[in-house]
């Protein structure tokens, strides 16, 4: 058995700052490959300072500090208090992410609100990804998006694992592969790592015990005695002389994660942030069930500004549907940008909550180097899932050949759907050449949207003050007496000064002048 | 400039030059003038390679360009003996000027895009200046099921949504081809930022201007004026291209639209060379 244990040790503070509106000197969306924090956060309880991040720590400010001392020494730090629910969900989001290599994961303590460490039972994973260190790896290369410090550590049992994390040693001194390392490895740990250790830490230290092999040297029973058995049960769980069953963290069939922002989100730029962390968690829980994601729902909680404005709705819901189900945070997150762009929001935001249920289990998108058909269709298909989030699904077009002898009516532009682009296998190129034959006189391939009627002198139609020379024609089209748009026009060819063709009609007879309208009108243009 | 390299790193083309060391007995090479007999005529240098020879993106000003791709046949065996590379170039923008829409531009294009659309991929039109026909596509051999027609006119700002919607376009490398019409007076940073997002693009891509743009410089590596001769027939002058300059026009024939009774009468009549001035009514400035 092999577990890997992987200690956040600032996790606090971490879902903390995800809860901040902007990073100084990142941009939303782009994963921290450094989760070290620019900016001094500092968290405390009521009264005194409990955790600082580096930044902070670097200008003085430690825990134990009062609130007016940290203010004193850092101005311009953020002050924030620890929340177990929130730390819960960053950490559930890390399980996730754990899961796609394993389905052992649990936490350490069992409880997750308390919780600040994921182990993972991974050998019988070890031969698909190549060996442990290969694992390991790719597991923080998963983790990466989520920007947590992870501490990661190997022992044979998962008390042991847990215990060698959050050993303050070099990366080397934290793998144990076999039993005997392990003892060896935890004889050199002190001795406030086991839970029982920390509360009687002055009763050991009296008695000069600092490390665990200290701590075994001594009679069982009398260590029983005096701090009671829970402190051996550790100890015998982690050298692995004691059973340690676990219990198995399960994959939820339903997204759903909130995040409480610090302050109110005003622009469409600070709100992308909060949802870019909400991203990459979604991001997680799918991967973790080898799925991609088809659709999701961002709810976000307004702040009401005035207590006696009923008008402004609690909350507003944002749909994105994709027609292709990916997994990529950064496609997610541009189109929930252009989505966003068009979106009023009415009033600032407190709470973004991020639901999903709709994912698809299909084989992953291509990932080759060169081109393939396959790679090419969803490639078009994201790029105009793109254009239609930006531009409006109105913009995108697609013509249609309608059987119908009137010009303006024979072809038709609707809405494109993204998927239903394909590139064709085989085109039916003899039929259309066949078609060709057949087919009535050429048409322009400039239709004006609307005919515009032409100025007449001696008879002969003018175009910009020039008259036009009658080419070809007359070409009678009378069409459309099933509709209220009868159409009974004679088409001519004509040439204009510098060369170029129009197509021109005129009604074809007098009766019909009435509803064509008098005179000559230009249709289209030959391209 | 730092001392010359020790003679042990000395390129591999002079080494063949130098004379050879000998070992004697010893273990020790000598390289003194006693001990071996200078060659009798120099060691036969390496001819210097032309430059045009080591990269198909260099070439001199007298000779026309090729390109690094295999460039997209325009069907007209007159233009492509003209165009750098034997056609039109992929991974570049080609500029067309017009006059006005309707010169018979998309005729010229026609059988560039149709062979796009043969081998399987997407044509994409931004912003048709009118609205197209499918029949007439239809008939110049098109498939409108491979046509996508992006507008983005519409939008309160048009200029900077159909330059976004081109280059997403053109950088996504999964378009076929792409026939875009700009908006006038387009600044000459915006077209740079197109050509350099057609990197990205394999295959054509055209973007049509106004003629009065060709008073200013352009970042696109070839540019066509186009101008009506007649019935079916097109006057081109390339402009700007990678190569020498053409003095002389070129005239294509398009597809005939035209019968042979009309193009007869059409050439029967007075072809009009140049445009006839027209007068134009004064202008009054009341300068009081």
């Amino acid at each position: 058995m092999l577990w890997i244990a992987l200690h956040l040790p600032l996790l606090s503070l971490e879902s903390f700052a995800a809860t901040l509106l902007q990073r100084s000197g990142e941009l939303p969306g782009e994963p921290s490959n450094q989760p070290t924090l620019a900016a001094p956060i500092a968290l405390m309880d009521l009264h005194h300072i409990v955790s600082a991040n580096p930044a902070a720590q670097a200008l003085g400010v430690k825990a134990g500090l009062k609130r007016a001392t940290a203010l004193a020494l850092a101005p311009q730090i953020t002050l924030g208090q620890a929340d177990a629910a929130r730390d819960a969900q960053a950490l559930t989001s890390v399980a996730h992410a754990a899961l796609a290599f394993t389905p052992a994961v649990c936490f350490e303590p069992a409880d997750a609100l308390q919780a600040n460490t994921v182990l993972l039972e991974v050998q019988s994973s070890l031969r698909y990804f190549g060996g442990r260190n290969a694992l390991l790896k790719r597991l923080r290369a998963a983790l990466a998006p989520l920007a947590h410090a992870v501490q990661c550590a190997s022992a044979p049992t998962p008390q042991g694992a847990a215990l060698l994390a959050r050993v303050d040693a070099p990366r080397e001194g934290r793998h144990a592969a076999d039993p005997a390392t392990l003892e060896r490895l935890l004889d050199a740990a002190p001795v406030w790592l086991l839970g029982p250790g920390r509360e009687h830490w002055e009763a050991l230290q009296g008695m000069g015990l600092r490390t665990l092999s200290d701590l075994r040297r001594l009679p069982r029973s009398g260590i029983a005695r005096r701090f009671g058995q829970g402190l051996l049960d550790e100890l015998d769980r982690a050298l692995g002389s004691r059973p340690d069953p676990r219990d198995w963290v399960t994959l939820p069939q339903v997204f759903q994660s909130r995040l409480e922002l610090f302050a109110r989100a005003d622009t469409t730029e600070q709100v992308l942030h909060g949802a870019s962390v909400l991203l990459a968690r979604l991001v997680a829980w799918a991967s973790a069930q080898h799925a991609q994601v088809r659709r999701f729902t961002l709810h976000m909680q307004h702040e009401p500004r005035h207590r006696h404005d009923a008008k402004t709705p609690p909350d507003s819901t944002l749909e994105i549907a994709l027609a292709e189900p990916s997994c990529d945070a950064a496609h997610l997150l541009v189109l929930l940008r252009e989505r966003l762009a068009h979106l009023q929001l009415v009033a600032p935001t407190l709470e973004l909550q991020l639901h999903c249920s709709d994912v698809s289990r299909r084989a992953p998108p291509n990932t080759e180097l060169f081109p393939t058909q396959r790679s090419e269709r969803e490639g078009l298909t994201r790029l105009i899932e793109r254009l239609q989030a930006r531009l409006g699904c109105e913009q995108v077009q697609r013509l249609a050949l309608v059987e119908d002898h009137r010009p303006e009516r024979s072809s038709v532009l609707s809405a494109a759907e993204a998927s239903g682009v394909a590139p064709a296998s085989s085109r039916k190129a003899g039929s259309r050449a066949a078609v060709a034959v057949a087919a009535p006189a050429v048409q322009p391939v400039w239709l004006l949207p609307e005919p515009t009627p032409l100025a007449e002198r001696q008879s002969r139609p003018l175009l910009d003050g020039h008259p036009l020379h009658l080419l070809c024609g007359p070409e009678r089209i009378e069409a459309g007496w099933w509709d209220a748009a009868l159409a009974a026009r004679d088409y001519f060819i004509a040439q204009a000064i510098d060369g170029a063709l129009v197509w021109i009609y005129r009604a074809r007879l007098p009766l019909s002048a009435a509803s064509e309208g008098e005179g000559w009108f230009l249709q289209g243009r030959f391209g | 400039m730092d001392a010359m390299p020790p003679a042990a790193f000395q390129p591999e083309l002079s080494v063949a030059a130098r004379p050879p060391l000998r070992a004697v007995a010893g273990g020790q090479v000598a390289g003194g003038n006693s001990l071996f007999r200078a060659p009798s005529r120099p060691a036969p240098r390496l001819p210097a390679p032309a430059p045009e020879s080591l990269h198909p993106a260099l070439w001199l000003g007298h000779q026309l360009g090729r390109n690094a791709d295999q460039a997209a046949p325009s069907g007209f065996a007159v233009l492509d003996a003209q165009l750098p590379g034997g056609g039109w170039p992929r991974r570049a923008l080609t500029e067309l000027l017009l006059p006005h829409t309707g010169v018979g531009e998309i005729r010229l294009l026609s059988a560039c895009l149709a062979a796009t659309q043969l081998a399987g991929r997407l044509v994409m039109v931004f912003d048709p200046p009118e609205n197209l026909s499918a029949r007439a596509l239809d008939q110049l051999g098109l498939d409108v099921e491979q046509l996508l027609v992006i507008s983005t006119r519409t939008k309160v700002i048009p200029g900077a949504d159909s330059l976004w919607a081109l280059e997403q376009a053109l950088k996504s490398g999964h378009v076929g081809a792409v026939v875009a019409w700009l908006p006038p007076r387009l600044r000459a940073e915006r077209l740079r930022r197109l050509q350099l997002a057609a990197h990205a693009h394999d295959g054509p891509a055209f973007v049509l201007r106004e003629l009065a743009a060709q008073q200013r410089p352009t970042a696109a590596p070839l540019r066509i004026a186009l101008r009506p001769a007649g019935p079916d027939l097109l006057n081109l002058r390339l402009l700007k291209r990678r190569g020498p300059p053409l003095e002389t026009a070129l005239r294509l024939e398009l597809s005939p639209v035209l019968s042979d009774l009309a193009r007869s009468r059409a050439e029967s009549a007075p072809l009009p060379a140049e445009r006839v001035p027209d007068l134009c009514a004064a202008t009054f400035i009341n300068l009081a």
